[in-house]
């Protein structure tokens, strides 16, 4: 528990830092204020990504080994990823309406991409929800964490593949197409948004270990009453 | 029993259980004519917008239903049979090709019968050399719907909300499907290359193939 506190303390300081920075950048010249969001959009989506591959190094942890750890692992970092991308959709629609003049278009492959990844890792938390024993949980939901990461490199490579309204990458291997300012407000929140992801990963860690403790397997009611067999009713 | 062999076997006696039990072509498949019956009452019979958007129509209530027939009962083993399978040795890759293989033929079956109910009903506008495009990504579309589907269904086996939760994964991961299919036969009436859809629609297909050939075996302890 301490280091869960060090943590999100450390993670509330370095978030208060990258805010500092996002909201003392100088506004962009056509986009004015609204640009501000560079220090949450981009961190919030690359945290999705980071959680949505540690779901999955998780999965494939837990296929190999089937140590509780992993599966522990790939749930809490599911559930971050789902979040953060909820509110890199809800940011980028902020966005989009401020720049594009709407907030969702349908021919652009970025939006749809990203929201299909939402719905896919929904789903993934659906079938743990669904399933009472661990063990099944932990392999079914194992088997789609591995396939559903297959999202990720399709929702970043989307505006490469195809160009509509969304830019492409800012940061690429032959420097950065930002001001110095903005870049830097943005690498700060990087960093900011991964510590955040790293106190929140522990804290969840700490709850499903203790859940995982506390009720190895709850049976739920009627679980226990099965329709009568033929074979039983013959004995008879 | 070689593997093909074990795999024609489990699709030879899944065609047989859907046989008898006949979901996909005695319940799916009305529903779904019902469905693109009811479309044209609910735009005001303006039969000039049903022939337009008419393939789109075709695409979505194929997939959505579509999902019925790749996740129907008679698809899915009762632990009896799975144990079955086990004890007998059988490959759980050739498992998986196997329910794939019968899948996809009733599948191709099931989305060509609607393909000729929705040109009957809509009297769709399509550019000349648009109905061999629309069969091709009709065939395409069916595989891997059926593979993802196949998929699914061994994910949520044994599950009280089995239908709707493998529906709620199948249904974003169709997507790839749904765009190829839609933008193979756009571009026949843009008069651009179709080649980059097909080849998604291959690429999906054979990516969904490796991964349930590849998970066969998880696959299949995860349903014991």
């Amino acid at each position: 528990m301490t280091r869960v506190r060090v943590l999100m303390s450390l993670a509330a300081l370095a978030v208060a830092v990258g805010l500092w920075f996002a909201l003392t950048a100088p506004p962009d010249a056509l986009q004015g204020e609204y640009a501000r969001l560079l220090g949450i959009h981009p961190p919030a989506m690359w945290l999705a990504f980071l959680a949505f591959g540690v779901t999955a190094l998780g999965s494939i942890m837990w296929l190999v080994g089937k140590r509780d750890r992993w599966d522990r692992l790939a749930s809490a970092s599911a559930e971050i990823g789902v979040i953060f991308t909820a509110i890199g959709l809800f940011t980028g629609m902020v966005w989009g309406q401020a720049v594009w003049g709407t907030p969702w278009d349908w021919q652009d492959p970025r939006l749809m991409s990203t929201a299909v990844m939402f719905f896919v890792y929904l789903a993934y938390m659906a079938l743990r929800n669904a399933i009472d024993d661990p063990t099944v949980r932990a392999r079914r939901s194992a088997i789609l964490g591995a396939i559903a990461v297959v999202q990720v490199p399709l929702v970043y490579f989307s505006v490469n593949l195809f160009r509509t309204l969304h830019q492409t990458q800012s940061i690429r291997p032959d420097g950065s197409t930002m001001p110095d300012e903005m870049l830097t407000a943005m690498l700060v929140n990087l960093v900011a948004f991964t510590i955040l992801y790293i106190a929140l990963l522990a804290a969840r860690l700490d709850v499903a270990r203790v859940e995982a403790e506390a009720h190895p397997h709850t049976a739920l009611a009627g679980d226990a009453v099965h329709p009568p067999r033929l074979n039983e009713v013959e004995d008879v | 029993m070689t593997f093909w062999r074990q795999a024609v076997e489990i699709a030879r006696v899944d065609l047989v259980v859907e046989r008898r039990a006949g979901e996909t072509f005695r319940i799916v498949l009305p529903f779904s004519i019902v469905a693109l019956m009811v479309f044209p009452l609910a735009l005001d019979l303006q039969l000039g917008i049903v022939s337009t958007v008419g393939i789109g129509v075709f695409w979505a209530l194929g997939i959505l239903f579509g999902m019925q027939v790749a996740l129907r009962q008679s698809a899915s083993d009762t632990p009896e049979r799975r144990d079955l399978h086990v004890l007998s040795g059988v490959d759980p890759a050739a498992r998986f090709t196997g329910r794939a293989l019968s899948g996809g033929v009733l599948m191709t079956a099931y989305l060509g019968l609607m393909l000729v109910a929705m040109a009957v009903l809509f009297d769709p506008e399509l550019p000349g050399g648009g109905w061999p495009v629309l069969l091709v990504s009709t065939v395409l579309v069916a595989v891997g719907l059926t593979e993802l589907g196949t998929l699914a269904g061994e994910v949520t086996t044994g599950l009280r909300s089995r239908t709707p939760l493998a529906s709620l994964i199948v249904a974003p991961l169709a997507l790839p499907l749904v765009i190829g299919a839609s933008q193979s036969v756009e571009a026949v009436e843009r008069d651009t290359s179709i080649l980059p859809w097909i080849l998604l629609l291959i690429a999906s297909d054979l990516a969904l193939a490796v991964a349930g050939v590849a998970l066969a075996k998880p696959l299949e302890e995860a349903t014991q």
